[in-house]
C-alpha cells in the first residue's frame, strides 16, 4: 500500500533528478532523517508501543484489573463476533454518528472558513466567537446546557412552538432522536477543522489569484481551479482526522446518559461501551479486544482514504 | 504484562515480607508512617475529612495521612488504575455495590482480627457490621447508615387533593393518588412521581415485600418473569394514568440529584437514598419530606434494609493496616471524629454516637436521622450477597424498563427479558 | 488586525454594496448569537440562585449573586489561583513540547527520503487509532516504575517525544504544501537538513505552527482524564480537576461555583486563542512574500 498520497509522482520526480547518490549519501540521508525522527522514535518505543502490545496481549485474556490476566485464546473475539448484542448496538450508534457528523462538520467548517477568508470587517472577532463552542469541549456545563436546549420544555421546542405551533418531543432523551442531538453538538463545535481550513487557505499563494484574475477567471472558476485543488491536502487531513475522532467519540455520551449509553443504548458509543466493560464491569481483557476491533475498522477506513487520495489530493511537492 | 504484573506483585510482597521480618512485626514503619486515603465526594466532605485527619494527627503525631478525592464518576477509574498498578491507597472509601468486586478479587484487607481490638464497633449492631462483610469476612466499615427513601414536595401533593406518599400504605394506593395528582395537576408537564421502574433498589424493595429477593443465597435470580412483568405493568399503568412522568422525561434522569425529575421540576416525588436528602433539599426550592416506600399490602414487611451509604476499607497491600484501622475507629467510634464528619456521609452506625450527634444537627440533617430511626424497627435482614457480575444488572434493568416505557415491548415481554438478561449477566465470567 | 488582513490580500477584498454588507453582518451576528448562547447561559448560571439552575431556560436570573465566584475561588481547600497556575505551567510546557517534537518528526516525514518511511508513517498513524482507555493501565504502570506518578511529568514529557500523532500528521500535510524548489535550492547551496528545517520550513509554516500551538494549549487545558489519573495531590490539581471537585453526583454539589469557575477557566484559553490567531495572520504576510 502506498501510504503517501501522490508519492508515486514524487518517486518519479526523484528518479528524474540527477543521480547524486552513492552509498554514503544514502547513509547520510537516513542518518539525518532518523535524527529528526529520534524524539518520536523514543516516544513510540518507550511510551506507546509497549502499552499497545500489552493491550493486544490482554485482548486474549480475562483480566479484571486486580488479579493477573488469564489466557483465554480468541474467546473474547469469538464472543464479540457471535454473541454480543451490545457490540451490535454500539456499532450502529457509532456508524450513524460517524457518517452524519463528519461530512456535516467538515462542510460547515469549510463554508465558514471560506467566508472568513474574504476580508470581512471584524473578522478577528467573528472568528473567535465561532471558535468559542469548541473551547468548551465537553465540560460539565455543556452537558447541562444541552439538556436545557433539547429537553421537552427546552429552548428548541419553545422556538418550534412559537414559530410553527409544533409541540416537539424531548429530543435528547428519546431513543429515536437522541443521537442526532449529539451530531448537532459535534457540528456546532466545528472550530478545529475551521481553523485548520483557514490555515490551509492562508497558505495558498496570493499571486495565483492575481494571475487568474488577469486571465479573466471569475470567482467560481478561481475557487474550482485554485482554492479547491490546493486545499485538498487539508481537506484530506480533516476528513481522516475527523473520521478517526468520530469513531473514538467518548465524552458526548456522558452528556445524555452520564455514561450509561441510554436511553435503550441509543447513545452507546463504541468507546463508551469499551470503557464500561473495562472500568465498570472489570473486563479489561474484553475491552482490549473491543479496542483492537475498533483499530481494525478505523484502519480500513483510513487505508481506503489514503488509497483514494491518489486520485484527488494535490500536493505541491 | 502478566510477567510485569506478577513481578510487581512479587516485588511488593517480597519487600513487605522483608521489612516485616527485618524489623519484627507489623509496626515496621511505626516511626514515620504515611498513609494515603482516597474518597469521592464534594468539597464539604473533603473539608470534614481533612479536619478529621488534622484532629487525629494530634492523637497520633507519628502518623501522616494524605487525603485525595475525586467526584463519583471520576473516582472508579482512578481507583481501578491505582489498584491495578499496585499503588492502591491505604484507606479506600468503598461503595456497597463495588465492595464485592474489590474484596473478591483480593484487593482489600479483611479486618475481622481487629474487631474489639482497636476497632470498637460492637454497638453498630449486627446488620451494620455485616453490611461490610463479603463472603463472611469484614472488608469495610460502615461510614453512614442509609436506606432507600422517597423524597417529595408535600405541598404540591396536597394542592392537588391527593394523599402524599408519607400517608399512603400500599403501592395500589400510591398509584391511585398519583392518578389523582395527574388529573388535578397544577401545571402541564408536571407529574406526581418520577418513574422508578428502572431503579434497582426500588425493584429490590418491592420484591422483598413479597418475600422474594433479587438473588437467592446460592447466587440465582430470586424472582420470575411474571414478578418482573407485574412490576413493569404497575409502572405502565401509572404512566398511562398520567401520574408518573412519561418515558422521555424519565430518560433525562442520569441517576443523580441534579437530573432527577423532582429537581428539574417535572415531578413531585423522587426515589432516592436517605443520605441524599441534604443534596436534594439544596437544589429544590420547595420544602421536601422523606417517606418509606409504599408496601405491597398494608400488613406486609417494609422491604427496607439498612445499608451503608459508603464504607471505609483498607488495601490489602497497605503497609499500615493497623494504623489505618486506628484512624477508622477514630472516625466512627469516637465522639470527636463522629462530630467532625457529622451526617455528611450518612447517619452514624453506632447508636451511642448517633444519639450524641443528633442534638447538634440542623433541621434537614435531623429529619434524615429521624427517618433512619423511624424505619429501623421494621427493616429486614440484609439481602444475600449478589453473585459475581451482578454489578451490570442495574444497567440491564434500566434499559429494559426504558424499552417498556417507550412501548417497544409490553410489560410482560419486559418481565421475561429481564429474567433472561439478568441470568446471562451473572452467568458470564 | 482586520486592516492587516485587508492589506495583505488586495485581490480578495470584495467591493460589496452597503446593503449586501449589512445583510452579511446581520447573518454573522445572528450566527454569533447561536455560538455565544452557551457562554451567556453559563454566565447567567454563575449568577443565579442554585435552585433555579435546572428548571429554567431563560438567560435572565431572578436575582444576581456574585457569591459563586467567591465560593468558587476560595471554596476548595486550595485556592483556584493555584489550579490556574498548575494548568498554565502544564499547558505551556506541553505546547512547546508538542510543537517542537512534532515538527521535527513531521519534517522528516514530509521532506526527507529514507528507508522505511512508509512503514513508520503507517505506525505513526496507527497510534491515533487505539482508544486511550486500554493503554491507560500499562502506561500508568510504566510511569509508576519511572516514579513519575503524582508529578506533572506524564502529562508533559510525552509531548516532547511527539506522542500525539495528530500534530505530526497535521504538520506533514502543511509542510508538503510548501514548494519544494525552496529547499532544493537550499540543498544546492549546501544547507544541512537542520538548517532547512529551521530557516525555511518553520518560518514558512507559521500558520500551521500557530494552529498546532492553539490546539495543544486548549486540549491540554481541557484535558481531565490524564490529570485525574496522574495527579493525586490537590496542590497539583489542574483547573479541570478543580472544576470537577465542585460536583458530586451522589451528594451535594455547588453548581453556581462550578459555573462561575467554568467561566473563569475559559478566559486563559480564549486569550491564548486571540493572541495566537494574530500569528495566523502574520503567517499570511510571510507566505505572501515567499515568491
Amino acid at each position: 500500500m502506498t501510504l503517501y498520497a501522490g508519492s508515486i509522482a514524487e518517486e518519479r520526480r526523484a528518479a528524474s533528478l540527477p543521480k547524486r547518490t552513492g552509498l554514503k549519501r544514502i547513509f547520510d540521508r537516513n542518518i539525518h532523517a532518523y535524527l529528526f525522527l529520534l524524539p518520536w522514535l523514543i516516544g513510540f518505543f518507550g511510551l506507546t508501543l509497549g502499552p499497545a502490545l500489552v493491550s493486544l496481549y490482554l485482548s486474549f485474556t480475562n483480566y479484571d484489573l486486580l488479579q493477573s490476566p488469564d489466557w483465554v485464546g480468541a474467546a473474547n473475539y469469538v464472543r464479540i463476533a457471535t454473541s454480543d448484542p451490545k457490540f451490535a448496538a454500539a456499532m450502529q450508534v457509532t456508524f450513524t454518528y460517524v457518517l452524519l457528523s463528519v461530512p456535516l462538520k467538515l462542510a460547515f467548517a469549510l463554508l465558514v472558513a471560506l467566508a472568513f477568508n474574504r476580508g470581512i470587517k471584524g473578522l478577528t472577532l467573528y472568528r473567535a466567537i465561532f471558535y468559542l463552542p469548541s473551547l468548551l469541549g465537553s465540560s460539565v456545563a455543556i452537558a447541562v446546557l444541552w439538556r436545557q436546549l433539547f429537553a421537552s420544555d427546552g429552548l428548541i421546542n419553545m422556538l418550534l412552538w412559537r414559530a410553527f405551533g409544533y409541540e416537539g418531543p424531548s429530543w435528547i432523551s428519546n431513543p429515536d432522536y437522541s443521537i442526532y442531538t449529539l451530531v448537532i453538538l459535534s457540528v456546532w463545535q466545528f472550530g478545529s477543522p475551521m481553523i485548520i481550513f483557514l490555515a490551509g487557505l492562508r497558505q495558498i499563494p496570493q499571486d495565483m489569484y492575481e494571475a487568474a484574475e488577469i486571465d479573466g477567471a471569475g470567482k467560481l472558476r478561481q475557487f474550482l481551479r485554485i482554492t479547491l485543488p490546493l486545499l485538498t491536502p487539508v481537506i484530506f487531513f480533516n476528513a481522516v482526522i475527523q473520521t478517526i475522532d468520530a469513531f473514538k467519540a467518548f465524552t458526548p455520551a456522558f452528556i445524555i446518559s452520564e455514561g450509561t449509553g441510554g436511553p435503550i443504548n441509543s447513545t452507546l458509543f463504541y468507546t463508551l461501551y469499551l470503557y464500561q466493560e473495562a472500568f465498570g464491569f472489570f473486563r479489561m481483557g474484553y475491552a482490549s479486544a473491543l479496542a483492537w476491533i475498533l483499530v481494525i475498522i478505523i484502519s480500513l477506513f483510513t487505508a481506503f482514504s489514503f488509497l483514494s487520495a491518489k486520485y484527488w489530493v494535490h500536493y505541491d511537492d | 504484562m502478566s510477567v510485569m504484573l506478577q513481578r510487581r506483585a512479587v516485588l511488593t510482597a517480597g519487600l513487605a515480607a522483608f521489612s516485616l521480618a527485618a524489623l519484627g512485626g507489623g509496626r515496621a514503619f511505626a516511626q514515620a508512617i504515611r498513609l494515603r486515603m482516597l474518597w469521592w465526594g464534594s468539597q464539604e466532605r473533603a473539608d470534614r475529612t481533612n479536619k478529621a485527619i488534622e484532629a487525629y494527627k494530634k492523637i497520633k503525631p507519628d502518623l501522616t495521612i494524605a487525603g485525595e478525592f475525586a467526584g463519583w464518576s471520576d473516582y472508579w477509574p482512578r481507583l481501578a488504575t491505582q489498584v491495578a498498578g499496585r499503588n492502591a491507597p491505604d484507606l479506600i472509601q468503598m461503595d456497597y455495590r463495588y465492595i464485592f468486586e474489590y474484596a473478591r478479587r483480593g484487593a482489600l484487607a479483611p479486618l475481622d482480627d481487629y474487631l474489639g481490638k482497636g476497632l470498637n464497633i460492637a454497638d453498630f449492631g449486627t446488620m451494620n457490621i455485616d453490611s461490610g462483610r463479603v463472603d463472611g469476612k469484614l472488608y469495610g466499615i460502615n461510614l453512614g447508615v442509609n436506606s432507600s427513601a422517597l423524597m417529595f414536595d408535600g405541598a404540591a401533593w396536597e394542592k392537588t387533593g391527593a394523599t402524599p406518599p408519607s400517608q399512603v400504605k400500599t403501592w395500589e394506593e400510591f398509584a391511585e393518588n398519583t392518578a389523582k395528582f395527574g388529573t388535578n395537576k397544577p401545571k402541564p408537564g408536571y407529574y406526581a412521581t418520577a418513574d422508578a421502574s428502572g431503579l434497582e433498589p426500588a425493584l429490590e424493595c418491592w420484591l422483598r415485600q413479597q418475600g422474594k429477593s433479587l438473588y437467592t443465597p446460592d447466587g440465582k435470580i430470586g424472582y420470575d418473569a411474571a414478578d418482573a412483568g407485574k412490576w413493569f405493568a404497575m409502572w405502565a399503568k401509572m404512566r398511562e394514568s398520567g401520574g408518573c412522568v412519561p418515558a422521555d422525561i424519565q430518560a433525562l434522569d442520569q441517576l443523580n440529584i441534579e437530573t432527577n425529575a423532582l429537581t428539574t421540576g417535572k415531578a413531585a416525588t423522587a426515589f432516592a437514598h436517605s443520605n441524599q436528602f441534604v443534596g436534594y433539599q439544596a437544589l429544590n426550592k420547595a420544602k421536601l419530606s422523606l417517606a418509606a416506600y409504599p408496601r405491597i399490602s398494608a400488613d406486609s414487611v417494609s422491604g427496607h434494609y439498612l445499608k451503608p451509604s459508603m464504607l471505609l476499607s483498607v488495601a490489602k497491600d497497605s503497609k499500615g493496616i493497623a494504623d489505618a484501622v486506628g484512624f477508622i475507629d477514630f472516625l466512627v467510634a469516637t465522639p470527636e471524629g463522629v462530630d467532625i464528619l457529622g451526617v455528611e456521609r450518612g447517619v452514624p452506625a453506632s447508636s451511642s454516637m448517633r444519639d450524641q450527634l443528633a442534638t447538634k444537627l440542623d433541621g434537614v440533617s435531623k429529619s434524615m436521622v429521624q427517618f433512619i430511626a423511624d424505619i429501623t424497627p421494621g427493616v429486614g435482614d440484609l439481602p444475600p450477597a449478589p453473585p459475581p457480575g451482578a454489578g451490570e444488572f442495574a444497567f440491564v434493568l434500566k434499559r429494559i424498563a426504558e424499552e417498556v416505557a417507550f412501548k417497544r415491548i409490553t410489560p410482560e415481554e419486559g418481565g421475561s427479558r429481564l429474567v433472561q438478561d439478568a441470568d446471562n449477566v451473572i452467568k458470564r465470567k | 488586525m482586520t486592516d492587516a488582513v485587508t492589506a495583505s490580500r488586495p485581490g480578495q477584498m470584495p467591493q460589496r454594496s452597503p446593503l449586501k454588507s449589512v445583510l452579511l453582518h446581520a447573518a454573522l451576528i445572528a450566527a454569533s448569537f447561536a455560538m455565544l448562547y452557551p457562554i451567556l447561559w453559563m454566565l447567567s448560571g454563575s449568577l443565579r440562585p442554585q435552585d433555579e439552575l435546572f428548571g429554567s431556560t431563560s438567560l435572565i436570573p431572578s436575582s444576581l449573586d456574585l457569591g459563586g465566584y467567591i465560593r468558587g475561588w476560595t471554596g476548595l481547600q486550595v485556592s483556584f489561583g493555584r489550579f490556574f497556575w498548575n494548568s498554565f505551567v502544564i499547558s505551556v510546557l506541553a505546547t512547546v513540547g508538542n510543537v517542537m517534537g512534532c515538527s521535527l518528526a513531521a519534517f522528516a516525514f514530509a521532506r526527507l527520503r529514507f528507508g522505511g518511511r512508509n512503514f513508520w508513517f503507517a505506525l505513526m498513524l496507527g497510534t491515533l487509532m487505539l482508544p486511550y482507555h486500554v493503554v491507560l493501565i500499562p502506561q500508568y504502570i510504566l510511569f509508576l516504575e519511572l516514579g513519575w506518578v503524582n508529578t506533572p511529568l506524564p502529562l508533559i514529557v510525552p509531548k516532547y517525544l511527539a506522542t500525539d500523532a495528530f500534530f505530526i500528521f497535521l504538520m506533514v500535510q502543511f509542510f508538503r504544501g510548501i514548494p519544494r524548489e525552496l529547499d532544493e535550492a537550499a540543498v544546492m547551496d549546501g544547507c544541512s537538513p537542520f538548517r532547512i528545517y529551521w530557516k525555511i520550513m518553520l518560518p514558512l509554516s507559521l500558520p500551521v505552527l500557530a494552529t498546532a500551538a492553539i490546539f495543544s494549549f486548549i486540549w491540554t487545558w481541557d484535558d481531565f482524564f490524564g490529570p485525574l489519573i496522574y495527579l493525586n495531590d490537590i496542590n497539583t490539581y489542574t483547573v479541570q480537576l478543580g472544576l470537577r471537585s465542585f460536583v458530586d453526583s451522589t451528594g451535594s454539589s455547588d453548581w453556581t461555583a462550578l459555573f462561575a469557575m467554568s467561566n473563569l477557566s475559559l478566559v486563559p484559553v480564549f486569550l491564548f486563542f486571540l493572541f495566537f490567531q494574530r500569528l495566523l495572520i502574520e503567517g499570511i504576510a510571510t507566505t505572501g512574500m515567499k515568491r
